[in-house]
């Protein structure tokens, strides 16, 4: 369909629209209007994406002359593909309507391991090989070489790519990874290289959240996109974390072992040149002296991750005259290396400031604060004199030089923690030194400023008025909508007891009660003979979800739920998660029926959709807070607290119920689907737990679901499913009849 | 599990000259061509060694019921009463029984008139015999009707079965993909410990085996490449479970120092390689909205040692030891993709070696096919792009019907005669049954006609009024919900059960018996021979006997259900009468022509 919204006419590809969806895309074009920034929650199953798409592009249609560019943030590769899909579907709904003039060019964009078509490269196991082994190929070095002595491999798409220079580029449409990849082959062009270049062409573009926030990667991707932009998050709940973990490094015993290891390489390195081509080095000291970290026009195949440290923060001076030497730079690395080592051996815990550390690096190890901060370019620079191109090795001393320029860097909004073992396991000595980040405002503080318009969404953004003052910034539009429905297709409840009455609860003192493990199982036991197709289980973290498991196991639970259902689980093993979900979709399609444990804060969690009959139902065992003991958590809370107000149990509280929220959330994509949450601890009848959940949830939570047992729920849960089964009744009537009229 | 090399049969049982009688224990023992019956104390008089040539037939008591029996009739007149201590034993000697009586009677019936009795006395197979007890188990409906007439002697056995040779291979067919699925029960590896001794007793059967070769293609391999090379079988499985009994304990270290003592054990011990290749090339085919392996490609967050450490992963090991850790889940998971997978072979489950090499050869098979499937590629693309819509706000394009099928007669019964009183009409239902599997596009068509025709119409009239037309809304979807309600299982208000419960159950079974007894009628014409025209004339008179019941019935019934039972009764008694007038007229025919040629036929 096509409408107007004042004056810009919207191409929606459906015959129908939810009015969620269109009083969403009015706070939307506010905010485009008004190029400022906007924070939107509305629920799950109600076309966000699909309205976001169709308004901006839309609003890019209406202002051909001042096009603005659209990037759209997701936080995983599999949403970035849905997206484009969708984004498929609207454009040839555009192309119909308005012909050649909606030719857009929208493309995903992702790492050379999901994108790579040369067969030697991307069979190596991670990204980082990956990376490593297509730069042995692509290196400008290397193809220097290659050019002399045709015996050294190099990768023909790239080489195609390179030859084709400016002709290289994509036709408009809208291409998915899967699509990217189809047409290098086709062409004979290197994928990877030809989407980064269009990237900056692009009228859309899809790509994960790190590629904006992370400074390692924004550096390479991202810094040229244009200001008049629309950046949107979406699934933008957790986005806080994401921007936190962007800064943070960690550092432990192998780290350092590892950081030593290539420190000594580089000497042989540097040796070996010394001998053979010293001219190389003393024109890397020259370029240094010149005040140039780095050369300017780096070809794009010798890019490596860029500086860690955000790109108003990096300075922009010479490097210092005592690390100009290559030999001298490897000296002030190894007593780094040395010094952490030393804090490491430390069998308290100790938390201080970064101030505190700089200090007491310049005292120990004499080596100061300016030095610290030009340790990561310095590196860059000496591995490319190097020629280093197997850099998938030298992801330790990366490590420590990423550590030193951030702390070196920043005197606030960051911790030191040095921690001897875990908290959990005292006899087993795991030193750990971290760096952690507590201030989220900080790694998304250069997007806001670039781009004229930021775009925060998700299904959960409850209490919206938190976001702003963790991401410190300041929306011209915040909304929260309903859900308008015609029936109710979510059906929350809360659980509190179980079947002998006793409360359930993943409390510390309950957590391993073995009659709270026995009543959660049942509770399960009672729902997989009641629940048709999928059912998925959240659980608060995988050791607790591994211990219940085993639990059941032992006590024959186990069994007899797989009498019902299939049992699939998520691990911390990718590639194994990917295929129990694959199987496990396919087991509800074939009616079967299974059941997936998940973990909530897990990769399932953030990213798989259970909707329709992939999930029926929904159980959260449990409330899942965070680790409360953890210090990292602790300094977070502490910082939070000094500099935003906001109090520990507040915030903990929030961040756990946004979590289940979300969770549950997966369970429903559109109003026809129809899908039961279950909420399995007493703490959500507390009036103060729930009203954190979002509103939408909370609409349909109704009074007399809030105290459960599991044997009202198994009624609940049977009725609701009978009724739901009643709704299809005309349907299938309807065709009943069509059959009979055939046959008579 | 009847295997067919099986030559005795050894049970305890007790031997009961009446079923009241308490009986005598002892030993059965069956081989080919005869049984002997020794009791367990010598001085007992009852002492039996019969030949099987001399055995007419055996009899047996229901699963489940209050004694496991077995009755063999002899040629004179005798019998011997089996009582068995459960059913399984039971049934394993009435299998073989049977079987053997099948054999002897073949190899003793010296020359019979074989073109008289053509399908007599086919050999059974012990499978074949299970398939059809199993069948009469199943459908009460059928096990009624094989009751009257083959134990009635209306019909003989194979006649029986002859027409329904296609229930019987449908049922076979489908066997694979749906009878028997792979057990949902994980092999757990909880030994038996009798706790006095250090001993620890695994128990495998052929089930279990092909459930650890599918699960494990580690284990199958070594079964491959050891047995019976380097070790025999028992070893074998001795090593196999001595490793899943270290894996049990959990104990890792002392899992990584026996493996590095013997390698074999290590195999066992070690994470399964073949599944880690077959994972990743798994992986590739994978719907990419699922594929959250893509997503380790973009995050450089959690680049060894980047961002903040996950609060969970914190087992500790010693890399070594790292290939020797199991986790549960990843058994769970394996299990349940296995047994999704459902049955890939199709070979007896004794012969472990041939179950390893044709699970072995499947799972090569389907990883080379895997590899170049375009087509497959093109699917998964269609249907994302069909999972991306969002269904109720697009007009719906392809009607998501599926095909029926009717498994129950009885409900097809139902349903036929609630479309006989609808129609008023006499239809035979057999015609209907092939209309049933109307394909979806026909469906859709016959809807969508259905539709524009109403279309068409609602146009050319003038304006309806709107209350008329809502009434008429209303009393349709009304009459459409509860004719769906007449058609479904409702006790209460369907057609046949506003009936008294006996004239309804007497009325089904007359209805289902004369459906058999009609289909061998016809399907003995033309008669061709003098056994088919003993049948004819077998049938015929049994037929006759239901006619004049029929009459009672309708009779019987109160006036004001007279009317819908005769409606019922009608269209039987029809038939009856059309088979009649052919039997009739056929007779006439023979007798007038066999005036002409006198030697029959």
């Amino acid at each position: 369909m096509k409408f107007q919204i004042e004056d810009v006419t919207v191409y929606f590809p459906y015959d129908n629209i939810y009015p969620e969806q269109y009083a969403y895309m009015v706070e939307l074009k506010r905010a485009l209007d008004a190029k400022g920034h906007c924070l939107l929650e509305m629920p799950t199953g109600t076309g966000k994406t699909i309205a976001l798409l169709s308004l901006i592009t839309s609003y890019a249609l209406s202002k051909p002359s001042n096009p603005i560019k659209f990037i759209y943030c997701t936080r995983t590769v599999h949403e970035m593909e849905k997206t484009l899909s969708e984004l498929k579907l609207l454009h040839n709904y555009q192309l119909q309507h308005l012909g050649p003039a909606a030719k857009i060019l929208a493309l995903g964009l992702s790492s050379r391991k999901n994108l790579c078509i040369n067969p030697t490269v991307v069979s190596a196991e991670n990204r980082d090989s990956v990376d490593a082994a297509c730069r042995k190929l692509t290196a400008s070095w290397v193809r220097e070489l290659a050019a002399e002595n045709p015996r050294i491999p190099t990768c023909s798409f790239f080489e195609n790519y390179e030859k084709s220079a400016s002709e290289a580029i994509l036709p408009p449409g809208v291409y998915t990874l899967q699509d990217l990849r189809a047409y290098g082959k086709l062409k004979g062009w290197c994928p990877y290289f030809l989407a980064r270049h269009m990237v900056q062409l692009a009228n859309v573009v899809v790509y994960s959240y790190q590629y904006l926030l992370d400074p390692k990667v924004a550096g390479i991707i991202s810094k040229e996109m244009q200001r008049e932009s629309v950046v949107v998050f979406d699934e933008a709940h957790n986005i806080d974390n994401v921007c936190i973990e962007a800064l943070s490094v960690s550092v432990r015993m192998q780290t350092l072992e590892g950081a030593t290891r290539n420190i000594n390489r580089m000497s042989q390195e540097i040796d070996r040149f010394k001998a053979t081509d010293a001219g190389r080095l003393r024109a890397e000291y020259n370029r240094l002296v010149e005040g140039l970290a780095l050369r300017g026009d780096l070809p794009a195949s010798d890019a490596w991750l860029a500086n860690p440290a955000l790109p108003n923060d990096i300075l922009k001076e010479a490097v210092p005259g005592n690390i100009r030497r290559a030999e001298h730079f490897l000296s002030v690395l190894r007593r780094l290396v040395q010094y952490i080592r030393g804090r490491l051996q430390t069998e308290n815990v100790e938390k201080e400031g970064p101030v505190a550390f700089v200090a007491s690096v310049n005292t120990q190890a004499g080596i100061d604060q300016k030095m610290l901060r030009f340790c990561y370019d310095r590196l860059h620079s000496l591995m490319l004199t190097l020629e280093i191109s197997d850099t998938d090795e030298f992801l330790h001393i990366q490590t420590i030089c990423d550590f030193a320029t951030l702390v070196g860097t920043y005197t606030r909004g960051f911790s030191i923690i040095i921690e001897p073992f875990d908290e959990r396991m005292p006899h087993i000595p795991d030193p750990v030194l971290q760096l952690c980040c507590h201030d989220a405002s900080l790694a998304i503080k250069p997007v806001f400023e670039r781009f004229q318009s930021v775009v925060i969404t998700s299904g959960t953004l409850s209490p919206i008025d938190l976001y702003p003052r963790l991401l410190n910034f300041n929306p011209v539009v915040s909304r929260s909508f309903t859900m308008s429905l015609t029936r109710d297709c979510i059906c929350p409840m809360v659980l509190t007891r179980g079947s002998d009455q006793l409360p359930v609860s993943t409390k510390y003192d309950l957590r391993s009660d073995p009659g709270v493990e026995k009543n959660y199982g049942k509770l399960l036991l009672e729902m997989v003979s009641v629940v048709p197709d999928g059912i998925v289980c959240f659980f608060v973290s995988y050791s607790y979800m591994d211990g219940i498991v085993n639990s059941w196991h032992e006590t024959g639970l186990l069994k007899e739920i797989m009498q019902h259902k299939l049992v699939f689980i998520e691990t911390q093993d990718v590639v194994e998660t990917t295929l129990a979900l694959d199987n496990y979709r396919k087991a509800c399609d074939c009616g079967r029926g299974a059941v997936f444990f998940s973990v909530a804060r897990g990769k399932v969690a953030e990213g798989i959709d259970f909707d329709r009959h992939y999930g029926r139902l929904v159980i959260m065992f449990g409330v899942p807070f965070q680790y409360t003991l953890s210090r990292i958590l602790l300094a977070r809370l502490e910082y939070l607290r000094d500099t935003f107000q906001i109090k520990e149990g507040d915030f903990l509280t929030f961040d756990a119920l946004r979590q289940a929220a979300q969770c549950v959330g997966r369970v429903i994509r559109s109003k026809a689907d129809y899908g039961m949450m279950i909420f399995a601890d007493k703490r959500y009848s507390r009036h103060d737990k729930r009203s954190k959940l979002p509103g939408w949830i909370l609409s349909h939570l109704r009074d007399a679901h809030l105290n459960l047992s599991t044997d009202m729920a198994a009624h609940i849960a049977r009725e609701g499913i009978k009724e739901e089964g009643s709704q299809m009744i005309i349907k299938v009537a309807v065709l009943d009849l069509s059959i009979a009229c055939d046959s008579t | 599990m009847a295997d067919k090399q099986q030559q005795v049969v050894v049970k305890r049982a007790r031997h009961k000259s009446s079923v009241k009688d308490p009986g005598t224990p002892g030993v059965l023992k069956l081989t080919k061509d005869r049984f002997t019956f020794m009791p367990n104390d010598p001085s007992s008089p009852v002492k039996h060694n019969v030949e099987f040539r001399t055995i007419k037939g055996h009899k047996f008591t229901k699963d489940g019921t209050k004694q496991a029996l077995l009755n063999l009739t002899q040629d004179q007149g005798g019998n011997y009463i089996f009582e068995f201590e459960n059913f399984p034993d039971r049934n394993v000697c009435k299998d073989f029984v049977a079987s053997a009586i099948a054999l002897s009677g073949e190899a003793g019936r010296t020359v019979p008139e074989k073109s008289a009795v053509p399908i007599q006395d086919e050999q059974l197979s012990a499978a074949e015999m299970e398939r059809r007890i199993k069948l009469l188990q199943e459908d009460s409906d059928l096990q009624k009707l094989h009751k009257q007439f083959v134990i009635g002697g209306i019909l003989s056995e194979a006649e029986f079965w002859a027409t329904r040779k296609k229930l019987l291979e449908q049922n076979y067919s489908r066997r694979p993909k749906q009878r028997v699925a792979l057990k949902n029960d994980m092999w757990s590896t909880k030994p038996l410990a009798d706790g006095q001794s250090n001993r620890v007793t695994f128990n495998l059967t052929p089930e279990i085996i092909l459930q650890i070769f599918a699960e494990k293609p580690a284990v199958r391999q070594a079964y491959l490449n050891f047995v019976p090379n380097k070790m025999t079988e028992k070893e074998f499985w001795t090593k196999y479970s001595r490793a899943e009994y270290l894996h049990s304990t959990k104990n890792v270290i002392a899992a990584a120092a026996e493996a590095a003592e013997d390698e074999e054990l290590a195999v066992f011990l070690k994470q399964d390689d073949m599944l880690v290749n077959e994972a990743r090339k798994k992986i590739r085919q994978v719907d990419p909205t699922l594929d959250m392996e893509a997503d380790e490609g973009d995050d450089y967050m959690h680049l060894p040692d980047h961002g903040l450490p996950r609060n969970d992963n914190k087992d500790v090991l010693d890399s070594q030891y790292e290939p020797y850790r199991r986790s549960f889940s990843q058994h769970l998971n394996q299990h349940a993709a296995v047994v999704l997978q459902g049955r890939v072979i199709d070979v007896e489950l004794g012969d472990t070696r041939s179950v390893a090499e044709a699970l072995a050869r499947t799972k090569h098979a389907e990883l080379a096919k895997d590899a170049s499937d375009v087509y497959l590629d093109k699917e998964r693309l269609e249907r994302i792009s069909r999972m991306t819509e969002i269904e109720d706000l697009q007009a719906p394009r392809d009607p998501a019907v599926a095909p029926l099928s009717i498994k129950d007669p009885r409900d097809y019964f139902d349903s036929q005669q609630a479309n006989a009183f609808s129609t008023l009409g006499d239809t035979v239902s057999g015609a209907k049954q092939l209309k049933c599997s109307v394909s979806t596009r026909e469906a859709y068509c016959s809807l969508k006609e259905c539709i524009s025709e109403i279309k068409f119409q609602g146009l050319t009239e003038p304006t309806i009024n709107s209350e008329v037309a809502f009434k008429v809304l209303n009393g349709l979807a009304q009459n459409i919900s509860s004719n769906k309600y007449h058609l479904g299982r409702n006790p209460n208000e369907s057609v046949l059960d506003s009936l008294p419960k006996i004239t309804r159950e007497e009325l089904l079974l007359h209805w289902s018996s004369i459906q058999e007894l009609l289909k061998h009628f016809w399907s003995s014409y033309p008669i061709t021979t003098k056994y088919l025209l003993t049948k004819a004339t077998k049938l015929k008179d049994a037929m006759s006997q239901i006619y004049p019941k029929l009459q009672e019935i309708k009779e019987s019934v109160q006036s004001d259900l007279r009317h819908q039972v005769s409606l019922l009764v009608q269209p039987m008694l029809q038939a009856l009468d059309a088979a009649f007038a052919h039997y009739d007229a056929d007779v006439q025919n023979r007798s007038a022509r066999s005036g002409e040629r006198p030697n029959g036929f």
